[in-house]
């Protein structure tokens, strides 16, 4: 089989290899568009670490994000200690982890959809603290976010002036490979987490309590444990996207946001850390795309031109909320699961040549997304 | 003492608007394991049948015709959608998804219809008040205390003397034995959540009605108070949906009556207290208050 | 996997050469291209926006979300200007252009936009939604890109290109703090009550009315409310306890009517007034429509849409013609008013011989009575002052267009020089 398929290291090179060339190419907006992807995708991947491994359903992350986002801000920032920005940034994605441990208690003991609603407690706790605390979080105008600096070099336009081929290098095109190193480091750490002790104990934890508990997992600590790890993730993203808004308002950080990241991993498949980053580019990308390109798409009226007529803001939640429900009922593994089937087929059909089943392995059964339900009567 | 009073008479008649919407999610809930986040655009949608109808048709005829539309709608929803996934273990986390899919979807249409409109339903309370004793309350107020309370006790008894309520029950208790019994759990299901969506156009007459302007896109968002009021009571049980309600309602009308004395939790906080209070009682009782804690199945 | 496959050096020279094509190819990448501006046939310098044809405006507005009605209707209003204005030879020999982005209220979403637009677009005479206008705050400075955002906060004030047209919040609440004790009897001594939103809006109210109420001896109870609030019984029921003589708020539309609903109803028929954006037409169709005839005033920088001035007359017989079944709200008058101001700051920059994006904002500052006949004149010279201290105020009127006549004309509001004075210090 190996002989078949570029052997990963060569493969992930020359995807990273793409993944450098944008700056070169596109456009402020579209920039803007892959630096809000990227986070959305390192935030997704954390929640799918909780929600689609370990089987806590979590509607709070947008809190996670905020810590992430607003820590970075307020400890890099005037008023505020003003440090470093890149020991900022660190501190910053421990906060939120703190956060996340902060929480443990009402995570290692109330479950399933109870923990779902609770964690929406999170979200509007924290708005209203992110609009009251004015002295840390600016208030409903929130606060522009100083700009990362490593060593000499500004994540920001002209520190130091900076043109590469020919192209001059402004904040966005920094940010991209900022993004782009961020999102590998993440893939690294979830995958290596999720093939490790600590991973197959989460997910048995998700299968059933009762016997990972019986086969010796410690299950509040690990429930905990899931929290911080997903809330440290979501931190990153957080980070990443202040840095990318370059001014955060509380208002971004809404239920709206949660639901949001719950739909990136349920679209790409549940407990997949390539699946978490394409649901992630989809959600993310999709409605901000449509606007741009409303007066090319048939059906779709340009913004104030026709009355009654379907906008393209409209048009993108119709396909955002039909994708769920499609995606759910047809394909529960999710994107990730779909091109896997695909492969697979696709690979078994040139085995064994035309005319023959394409069954030559039989399909990954569904991921359980979450826990068996526990009834209570 | 007249200001107590008034809170809490205040309270207790938002309590029981939130106990309508709670109902539905404990209804729901019971039904098929499903938390129900189409709830607030269904409630919506029914609201909005109101509006648009009831010049033509009166507001009870209105009523009865976005009562009954809104429960096809909820259980089309139930039989067309849900009960088409996996039936598998944990089906019902991924079909609480799908209804966040559902609510995308009908509340951008709704909102689309509805704009930046105020829409009167034409309900007979008007802006009348009733007098008791040194202070006063609307009288669609009263009418929600009174539907309500119906409405809960009715929910009650279908659950408890109903073939179709002992069918949930036992489904509740056991899926498979329950289906070896011949009970019809598809049906049951479908049964339960036209039940729920009905209640959901109820409550959309409260909601809109005097002491709020009309309907508005944003009337269905407070579905997302009545979660914290389903969580409390236990979500299973519908007088613990009554008495989770009652405390949400309380709560905000006390805390919003003494904002400036609490000032130390920040203005405004009388609209997050019911989160505050639902993470309270969960510390103590993961299960809400009348929640029983399954057992753990191996 | 230790001895060499023999695919590998194939694989590393693919990989090379692919390496060697994508930084070759850079070199016809657009963007290396240097940047634009220069001067024209016609002698005037430009900039990102202005062609030897055309002049592009942009607008970030809401159409899908809360505030879709108002969005439409600036939207429809700037639309007319700029139709006008090009039927009437454009500016600068230049036709005029809107590109309009609608982001739902979603900050995301708009600053998205904004990236989209802004290196195309001279200024934007629109922004809506005061969370998005506050993200944008930094890059609009940074762009020099001359904004007038929807929003009447304070904290807007002191940034060279964001130009608030008209009072701020604050303003407006000491205008009707002075209503209110000159006209409704609020004297020393006595409460009043002040519902406001959360965020800048309310809170820049609340700043003024305490302001104006400690001049006046009057002791000011504040509520906080949010937008999802429509139902302000327990508010009314607090302020009746502090045996309020009048209430303010700064709120939307629907806390309005249900707050003067609410008290109506409750027997506390106090005076209320509010700041213009807690009013809209559709009001006077709901069931409180005449308890808001009875108590309710609006405090207001602008004149109603059913004023007689000759200005506002032939706008909005115009706006009715061009766009029959549209209502004629307060947002067409001040999205209008917006164009104009905006488009009167071009033409001084053309005459001056550069529509580059800071001599933009630089001819607009210059304007030190900018008047439109669409209210009071305009001095935009000071960045720190807002653009106007008098107001209006207005009551409501079911029969009217716009659901709102005048009772008060024009004036000075009485403390608004003091009051930024302590302000500023």
């Amino acid at each position: 089989m190996s002989d078949r398929r570029p052997r990963t290291p060569v493969r992930t090179l020359l995807i990273a290899l793409v993944l450098c060339v944008p700056p070169f190419y596109l456009d402020a907006f579209w920039l803007r568009v892959g630096l809000f992807s990227v986070a959305a995708a390192i935030g997704a991947v954390g929640l799918s670490l909780l929600s689609g491994t370990a089987g806590q359903l979590s509607l709070g992350h947008a809190f996670f994000l905020a810590v992430g986002a607003y820590g970075y801000t307020w400890l890099a920032g005037e008023p505020g200690p003003g440090l470093p920005t890149a020991v900022a940034a660190v501190l910053a994605v421990l906060l939120a982890g703190a956060a996340g441990g902060l929480f443990s208690p009402v995570a290692g003991r109330v479950r399933g959809i109870y923990l779902g609603v609770a964690t929406l407690a999170l979200v509007f706790l924290g708005h209203h603290v992110l609009l009251t605390a004015d002295s840390v979080t600016g208030g409903f105008n929130g606060r522009s976010v100083p700009p990362l600096r490593l060593g000499g070099f500004g994540f920001t336009a002209g520190e130091p002036e900076l043109t590469v081929l020919g192209v001059p290098f402004g904040a966005e095109e920094r940010l991209w490979y900022l993004a782009l190193a961020l999102l590998g480091l993440t893939w690294f750490t979830a995958r290596g987490l999720l093939r490790s002790r600590p991973g197959r104990a989460l997910a048995a934890l998700r299968d059933s309590e009762t016997a990972a508990a019986v086969l010796g997992v410690d299950v509040a600590r690990h429930r905990a444990a899931a929290f911080v790890v997903s809330s440290m993730y979501a931190g990153t993203a957080g980070v990443l996207l202040a840095l990318a808004f370059r001014r955060i308002v509380p208002d971004y950080f809404s239920l709206a946001l949660s639901v949001d990241y719950l739909a990136m991993i349920v679209l790409g498949g549940l407990g997949s850390v390539a699946g978490a980053t394409a649901g992630a580019v989809f959600v993310t990308a999709l409605p901000l795309l449509l606007s741009r390109y409303a007066d090319q798409l048939p059906l779709v009226a340009a913004p104030g031109t026709a009355d009654g007529a379907v906008g393209p803001t409209e048009a993108a939640r119709f396909l955002y909320g039909a994708a769920v429900v499609v995606v759910l009922l047809h394909a529960p593994d999710g994107l990730h699961g779909l091109t896997r089937r695909l492969r697979d087929r696709f690979r078994a059909a040139r085995r064994s040549g035309p005319g023959s089943g394409p069954h030559a392995r039989p399909s990954a059964p569904p991921i359980a997304p979450v826990r068996p339900e526990e009834h209570t009567p | 003492m007249t200001g107590l009073l008034d809170d809490l008479l205040g309270g207790l008649a938002l309590g029981a608007v939130y106990a309508l919407v709670a109902l539905g999610f404990v209804v729901i809930f019971k039904a098929s394991g499903v938390l129900s986040f189409a709830h607030g655009s269904l409630l919506l949608f029914g609201g909005y049948l109101i509006a648009v109808l009831h010049d033509d048709l009166g507001f009870a005829g209105a009523l009865a015709v976005a009562v009954l539309a809104t429960a096809l709608l909820a259980g089309a929803l139930d039989r067309l959608l849900l009960q088409r996934g996996d039936p598998g273990p944990g089906a019902a986390h991924v079909q609480t998804i799908v209804t966040i899919g559902v609510d995308i979807v009908l509340l951008t249409e709704l909102s689309r219809r509805i704009g930046g409109d105020l829409l009167p339903l034409g309900d007979p309370w008007g802006d009348a008040v009733t007098g008791l004793g040194p202070v006063t309350v609307a009288d669609s107020r009263l009418a929600a205390i009174v539907v309500s309370a119906v409405s809960i006790a009715s929910v009650f008894a279908l659950f408890r003397y109903t073939r179709w309520g002992l069918s949930l029950r036992a489904a509740g208790e056991d899926v498979e034995a329950a289906a070896l019994m011949g009970v019809r759990l598809s049906r049951v299901r479908t049964l339960a959540w036209c039940l729920a969506g009905g209640l959901a156009a109820l409550a959309a007459v409260f909601l809109a009605a005097f002491p709020a302007p009309g309907l508005e896109r944003t009337t269905g968002q407070i579905a997302l108070k009545a979660f914290p009021a389903a969580v409390l009571g236990g979500m299973a049980s519908p007088v613990g949906a009554l008495a989770g309600s009652l405390l949400i309602g309380l709560t905000e009308a006390l805390v919003a009556g003494h904002q400036s004395e609490l000032s130390l939790l920040g203005e405004g906080f009388a609209d997050v207290a019911p989160y505050a209070v639902m993470v309270l009682v969960l510390l103590v009782r993961p299960t809400g208050l009348f929640g029983t804690r399954g057992a753990a199945r191996v | 996997m230790n001895t060499p496959h023999p695919g590998h050096r194939a694989t590393t020279a693919v990989l090379a050469a692919a390496l060697a094509l994508l930084v070759a190819a850079t070199g016809c990448s657009a963007k290396a291209d240097g940047g634009s501006g220069g001067q024209d046939a016609d002698g005037v310098r430009t900039g990102p926006g202005v062609s030897a044809e055309t002049i592009r405006l942009g607008a970030l507005t809401d159409l899908t979300g809360p505030y879709a009605t108002l969005g439409k209707s600036i939207v429809q209003a700037q639309q007319m200007w700029a139709d006008e204005t090009n039927a009437a030879g454009g500016i600068c020999g230049r036709k005029v252009e809107i590109t309009v982005k609608d982001h739902g209220y979603d900050v995301q979403r708009a600053v998205a936009a904004y990236a989209d637009i802004s290196p195309d677009v001279v200024a934007l005479p629109q922004v809506i939604g005061s969370p998005v206008v506050a993200a944008l705050l930094d890059d609009v400075q940074r762009d020099h890109l001359l904004t007038f955002p929807q929003a009447w906060a304070a904290s807007l004030l002191g940034k060279e290109s964001v130009q608030v047209v008209g009072t701020t919040y604050d303003l407006d609440m000491i205008a009707a703090v002075d209503f209110l004790t000159r006209t409704r009897g609020v004297r020393k001594g006595d409460t009043i009550g002040h519902v406001y939103f959360e965020g800048d809006y309310g809170a820049n109210a609340l700043e003024g009315s305490s302001w104006a109420a400690r001049k006046a001896g009057v002791k000011v109870v504040g509520q906080k409310i949010k937008a999802t609030d429509t139902d302000l019984s327990a508010q009314v029921s607090a302020l009746r306890k502090e045996g309020v003589k009048a209430i303010l708020i700064s709120a939307g539309p629907a806390q309005t009517a249900s707050l003067v609903g609410v008290a109506a109803s409750r027997g506390l028929r106090v005076p209320v007034v509010s700041s213009a954006p807690g009013f809209a037409p559709q009001l006077m169709k709901t069931p409180a429509a005449p308890a808001l005839a009875a108590l309710l005033h609006v405090v207001s920088s602008a004149p109603a849409v059913s004023s007689e001035l000759p200005g506002v007359r032939r706008m909005v017989t115009a706006y009715r013609k061009k766009y029959a079944g549209s209502p004629v709200d307060s947002g067409v008058l001040s999205g209008y008013n917006a164009a104009q101001l905006l488009g009167a700051g071009l033409k001084k920059a053309c005459a001056a011989g550069s529509l580059a994006r800071e001599d933009v904002v630089k001819a607009h500052r210059a304007q030190e009575n900018a008047d439109t006949g669409l209210g009071v004149p305009q001095d935009f010279s000071d960045v720190d002052r807002p653009a106007s201290l008098s107001t209006y105020v207005l009551k409501p009127d079911a029969k009217a267009l716009g659901g709102l006549v005048g009772a008060e004309e024009a004036h000075r509001i009485p403390g608004a020089e003091e009051y930024l004075k302590a302000r500023r210090s």
